[in-house]
């Protein structure tokens, strides 16, 4: 397993220009953007503490969508998973480690933003605040993971690049990562409103501000990973049952 | 020398698709097994089943006395695949590093670069590699766990001259260890050259399993060549004699029973001069018995 973590550390985090461009510099430009450059009069601390929770959340939603589903798809393409799959110890530690890795892509987006909004825009969160800021993050963003998850499942990539692109910034604008959800048309916000980034930018909103959990956000979140977890077993069972990993010669 | 993989009347098919039919064959410890066969011959299928990937439907198989595609038996092979891992960001000495993790007896990376003549790409991405620099380190992939069973699925693809070379030498040297070494490849004369066993593939079924030389035996096509002042129609009566034709005084022979032919040739020796039999090659032969000639 620490081969496996160290294989993929360097490839996932070291080296990986995508994750370090799109993932943190992007999230953390568009925060300082707007939170600084695009501004008009006195910012509320409220609004600097809840948009990074809003960066936060795009920021795992760029890895989980097209960092984690395009390296999924590029190790299948390449044979890595047939590979792993003819050597002692099988799969189990490589899916272990992209897990793992995914977790803490979204644990430095958290770190990047937190100390962007702490020492550019003075945000003062307690500690109980961070944790929970953090906690929510890793568990919140599980949804779209499992939807990075299936959208490996395409076969081809330049498909998957077309969804990702399809569903990632529609899913960001209507549950009001980029700009608050009041200024989307009335018939948008309730659709908005059952996206799974919302409810996770929606939770950690409340935790920056009012240091308190929503249960309907909670409720929200688990329904998307129960709902996205069963779906992505049907599929790998069924991809199973093609005879995925077959050999050539 | 004790059988490493024992396979007794193996059936297989995808759904209504036969593809392996009432397949018996045993490879012993130390043997080097050229695996030969025409596109959908069952080659995939075979190498499938004794990696494990696909479950037996019919029949019998163990490779060292176990069912396939345990971890005790994944343990024991190396396989060198037709695609080579090219991963993003990936060194070769970070594949190497992990591949080696996986196994219980592994070679240390190093050395094994060090005699794979590696050492020096060792830190570059292996997407930066030209493509017989990947094959080198396909096969570096299958040589890490310093196994008893090997898999090589078109080896030399994209090696020059010189990697090649050093690849059979690597062969012949696992061999004298006693390895035991499996290898699909449309390159003939290599498997000619190497194998001490040849399994030709054709329909599911095994219809030959021998050495090269008792394959020439089996199929006794035979080109004469000659310098004499006879007469071309002095030979075309000859045993197994298919064609003759002459250029000057230079006539050449076809036979299909060698052996009958040159025997007959005995009384016009003292006439014939500069005579070379040419047996035919493995390709030949593979090009003959695939087409149905012999079956």
């Amino acid at each position: 397993m620490n081969a496996q973590l160290v294989f993929d550390g360097k490839r996932l985090i070291l080296r990986n220009f995508s994750f370090q461009f799109f993932s943190i510099l992007m999230p953390a430009g568009f925060y300082l953007l707007f939170t600084k450059v695009m501004t008009s009069g006195t910012v509320p601390a409220s609004f600097n503490a809840q948009y990074m929770g809003s960066m936060i959340v795009y920021s795992g939603t760029i890895s989980a969508i097209f960092g984690l589903a395009a390296m999924l798809l590029h190790d299948r393409e390449e044979g890595l998973l047939q590979w792993l799959q003819l050597m002692p110890g099988g799969l189990k530690a490589y899916y272990g480690s992209i897990g793992f890795w995914t977790l803490v892509m979204n644990a430095i987006s958290v770190l990047v933003m937190g100390i962007l909004a702490v020492v550019v825009n003075q945000v003062n969160l307690s500690i109980w605040q961070w944790l929970g800021v953090l906690l929510s993050a890793l568990i919140g963003q599980l949804p779209v993971i499992l939807l990075g998850v299936m959208l490996s499942f395409l076969n081809r990539a330049e498909t998957l690049s077309v969804i990702s692109n399809l569903v990632t910034f529609p899913m960001a604008i209507i549950s009001g990562l980029w700009w608050p959800m009041s200024i989307l048309p009335s018939w948008l916000r309730p659709i908005g409103k059952t996206m799974p980034t919302y409810f996770v930018n929606d939770l950690l909103g409340q935790i920056t501000t009012h240091g308190t959990l929503k249960a309907t956000d909670i409720m929200g979140i688990g329904a998307w990973i129960i709902g996205l977890a069963l779906v992505a077993l049907v599929v790998t069972q069924q991809l199973l049952k093609r005879g995925n990993g077959v050999v050539k010669a | 020398m004790a059988a490493l993989i024992e396979a007794n009347d193996i059936e297989f098919s995808y759904g209504k698709q036969a593809v392996l039919k009432g397949l018996s064959l045993t490879i012993k410890q130390g043997e080097i097994i050229g695996l030969i066969g025409e596109n959908g011959a069952g080659k995939t299928t075979l190498l499938n089943l004794l990696l494990g990937v696909h479950p037996i439907q019919q029949g019998q198989l163990t490779v060292f006395g176990q069912q396939p595609g345990t971890t005790a038996t994944h343990q024991r092979i190396g396989s060198m695949l037709q695609g080579d891992l090219v991963l993003r960001g990936v060194t070769v000495k970070d594949l190497l590093t992990l591949a080696a993790a996986r196994y219980d007896q592994a070679v240390a990376p190093v050395e094994l670069m060090a005699t794979l003549d590696l050492t020096k790409l060792a830190n570059q991405k292996i997407a930066t590699l030209s493509g017989g620099q990947q094959r080198r380190v396909t096969f570096a992939l299958a040589l890490i766990g310093n196994p008893d069973l090997l898999f090589l699925d078109e080896p030399t693809v994209a090696m020059d001259t010189n990697a090649q070379q050093a690849f059979w030498q690597r062969i012949k040297k696992l061999k004298a260890q006693g390895k035991t070494v499996i290898i699909t490849s449309h390159y003939l004369p290599e498997i000619q050259n190497v194998a001490d066993r040849i399994l030709l593939l054709q329909g599911g079924q095994l219809i030959f399993q021998g050495t090269f030389q008792a394959l020439q035996q089996q199929y006794q096509q035979v080109e004469i060549t000659c310098q004499t002042e006879l007469p071309a129609t002095t030979f075309t009566d000859l045993p197994g004699v298919t064609a003759v034709s002459q250029d000057v005084q230079t006539v050449h022979i076809s036979s299909e029973d060698g052996d009958a032919t040159i025997g007959a040739l005995t009384p016009f020796l003292s006439q014939l001069h500069q005579v070379t039999v040419s047996r035919e090659s493995l390709a030949d032969i593979f090009v003959h018995l695939t087409k149905g000639v012999i079956a």
